[in-house]
């Protein structure tokens, strides 16, 4: 669905549902370089199970024009200004790696709009390296390759796949190459110069879930399990498989947002 | 393009790990019409697409998806749906961007059926196809209306050998935002992957050498993922509201796999051209050698060129790695291991020559296939482009004395032997004549 807001056409995906007042609302917040195709597999089975679903492509990414936001701070500044201008209240959200960034700060310095937080192959912070920076400004697609060899453990590197016909490499790279070339950079300087997230992290109060990737090389799994532990009542899981987890196992992902969401209620 | 492995590896492995509840190492044939659902939610997802999972054979199958797996890896396509026939594929691809009033741009060189499925049937649905010389650039872009939806070429023509500039097609085709289609089934991955040239959309007969071994009929549309489809008025199909699934738009919903959604929604739902499981396993079986039997099939060509290119009984030669081919230049920049194994000559003797050639060689068998393990000719004026009328035939570069050769594995000896008897029958027939 397309909107104008601040001055610029923005995309946010609802599973071409029109959004209800009265339904709780789902926002996915995709990571650095991607769009709400991260999400794909959940966005409209969430609609299915009775929830409006917020899933925005930020400022050059996917459909969503503008320019770039620059750091995680104005990340969570954007999405909480975009969810007032929906008229949105209240939220839980899905992040899938930067996006977990965003949603970490989002909860501290936005509480009010928070009702629940999943964090997807995520951590308090998310250094890059210089490499990856340098390969994305010299050659952004060489880094969106990259990324995507790196995202995926052997399963997804094999093309295996519960979505019939899909290789998840190059459908990975497809998404990163729809969005500007120089969004990529942008979004690793970003997850490179964060440092809120332990303090974020530490002022959590309500009950969160993390689903955190075995295999991950890009947010590796001991610092998804140092984020669990500095938050104070946070129900984690571990699934075998790589960083691109919510394309690689879709439906245990989903399963456990259900369950998550149910304790909510 | 994302790869982690490289072709030979992915030929055996794409799309299949061991199966989890039996170690099965091979791929399973899942011989099954359908699938029992976990439960409601599960039948409901699956149903409206919203997640990967199987509901009934003729939208998809897990074999048949494990083709469709390693094929779009090994071709660098997001996405893969396999079918009945390579003809199912191009129907299937045709129907999911045109609708009556819209237009197409076509190679005039192609095989056949291609042909008749555009001059012939498509128009009586309304989509007009303007056929162009493949290797005229110019004639191919002024051939792109408003209303043109899809350009669609071969890499390798059926049975002219002509050779499309594929990369300067695609520039042109991406200036016009019109996808390209192109068939690749004379070339196989192994040999060349329009994608990487900037093709949009993959069709392979799988019956050919991607089986390879002349038991399974099949074919595939791989998606490049590389495709603006966003223009809702240009390309309503994929961009504007789905008549189901609550009238989403795939390009919004399913992205660089849009086209593949709406095949499978739309093409596999309603006009149902499923492959079998069977032939998927075939066809797998087919793919894990690919490269080996691709590997001999160039060699033996190269054998074999050079022995006609010696044989007083023919004519003339045709194929794309000789040096006189008008495309050997573009051959040879976008097929460097080699321009495929199927070779045109022709006899001298003209029509009853070449007859008596086909009814005297006895290892080669005389059919209407290629791509075989086995090698395998016809006499095309008389058989595979019969139908066609003597102006259309000359288009594609047909005459009376055109034999084609799909080079198989044999060993090449054997097969100079056996050409020998056929070029002696022709012989006494050119002889009696002059």
């Amino acid at each position: 669905m397309y909107t104008d807001f601040k001055g610029n056409k923005v995309y946010f995906s609802t599973g071409g549902i029109n959004l209800v007042n009265d339904k709780e609302t789902l926002c996915f917040v995709h990571g650095a370089g991607q769009n709400h195709y991260s999400f794909t597999q959940q966005i409209r089975y969430f609609v299915s199970q009775g929830y409006n679903v917020v899933a925005p492509d930020f400022p050059g990414h996917g459909f969503s024009e503008g320019n770039q936001t620059t750091s995680i701070e104005e990340d969570m500044l954007w999405l909480s200004e975009l969810l007032a201008f929906l008229k949105i209240e209240k939220a839980t959200f899905i992040g899938h790696s930067q996006g977990c960034l965003t949603i970490l700060e989002l909860a501290e310095k936005k509480p009010e709009l928070v009702r629940g937080l999943v964090f997807v192959a995520g951590a308090m912070s998310i250094p890059v390296n210089d490499f990856l920076i340098d390969t994305s400004i010299d050659n952004p697609e060489k880094a969106y390759d990259l990324m995507v060899t790196w995202g995926q453990d052997n399963y997804g590197s094999f093309s295996i796949s519960d979505w019939p016909g899909h290789n998840h490499l190059a459908e990975g790279n497809a998404v990163m190459k729809m969005n500007d070339s120089s969004v990529l950079t942008t979004d690793l300087k970003s997850c490179n110069l964060y440092d809120n997230g332990k303090q974020a992290a530490s002022k959590i109060k309500i009950n969160c879930l993390a689903v955190l990737a075995k295999f991950d090389m890009m947010t590796p799994l001991k610092k998804g399990l140092q984020m669990v532990e500095n938050i104070k009542q946070c129900d984690y899981k571990i699934l075998e498989c790589g960083h691109f987890l919510p394309i690689e196992k879709p439906k245990e992902l989903n399963a456990l947002i259900k369950n998550y969401l149910n304790t909510l209620k | 393009m994302s790869e982690k492995y490289k072709f030979d590896t992915m030929s055996l492995h794409s799309g299949h790990v061991p199966d989890k509840e039996t170690g099965s190492r091979a791929v399973p044939i899942y011989q099954t019409t359908s699938y029992v659902f976990k439960d409601t939610d599960e039948a409901a997802a699956l149903y409206n697409m919203e997640i990967g999972g199987h509901l009934y054979t003729r939208i998809s199958n897990p074999t048949i998806a494990t083709l469709e797996q390693r094929l779009a890896s090994l071709d660098g396509g997001v996405s893969c749906v396999a079918c009945s026939s390579g003809m199912a594929a191009m129907h299937l691809v045709v129907t999911a961007i045109c609708s009556s009033g819209d237009h197409i741009v076509a190679s005039n060189k192609m095989y056949g059926a291609n042909i008749n499925l555009l001059q012939h049937t498509m128009t009586r649905f309304g989509i007009e196809t303007a056929f162009v010389n493949p290797n005229n650039l110019e004639e191919i872009e002024k051939a792109i209306m408003p209303n043109t939806k899809l350009v669609f070429g071969e890499v390798i023509g059926n049975p002219g050998l002509n050779v499309m500039n594929v990369p300067e097609v695609a520039k042109i085709c991406k200036k016009k935002n019109v996808p390209l289609a192109i068939d690749a089934t004379f070339n196989t991955p192994y040999l060349m992957k329009p994608i990487s040239y900037g093709a949009n959309i993959v069709i392979h007969s799988l019956t050919k050498w991607i089986g390879g071994h002349g038991i399974a009929i099949g074919g595939a549309i791989i998606n490049g993922g590389n495709f603006d489809w966003g223009n809702k008025e240009k390309f309503p199909t994929i961009s504007g509201s789905h008549f189901a699934l609550n009238g989403i738009s795939f390009w919004e919903e399913f992205g660089p796999s849009a086209l593949t959604a709406k095949i499978r929604a739309e093409g596999m739902y309603n006009f149902g051209p499923s492959l079998s499981p069977n032939n998927a396993f075939y066809i797998l079986q087919g793919i894990e050698t690919l490269s080996l039997r691709m590997k001999k099939h160039i060699e033996n060509t190269k054998m074999i060129l050079e022995f006609l290119k010696e044989n007083e009984a023919v004519s003339w030669l045709r194929h794309p790695d000789l040096h006189d081919h008008p495309d050997h230049k573009i051959a040879k920049k976008i097929l460097p291991l080699g321009s495929g194994s199927i070779i045109v000559f022709g006899i001298k003797g003209g029509r009853d020559a070449g007859k008596a050639f086909i009814e005297n060689v006895k290892l080669s068998s005389h059919l209407a296939n290629v791509g075989d393990a086995k090698t395998l000719l016809i006499h095309p004026g008389s058989t595979t482009h019969s139908h066609l009328s003597s102006e259309a035939m000359k288009m594609s570069g047909l005459t009376d004395d055109m034999i084609r050769l799909s080079v198989g594995l044999e060993d090449i000896e054997d097969i100079k032997i056996d050409f020998e008897k056929g070029f002696k029958a022709a012989a006494k027939i050119s002889s009696k004549r002059s």
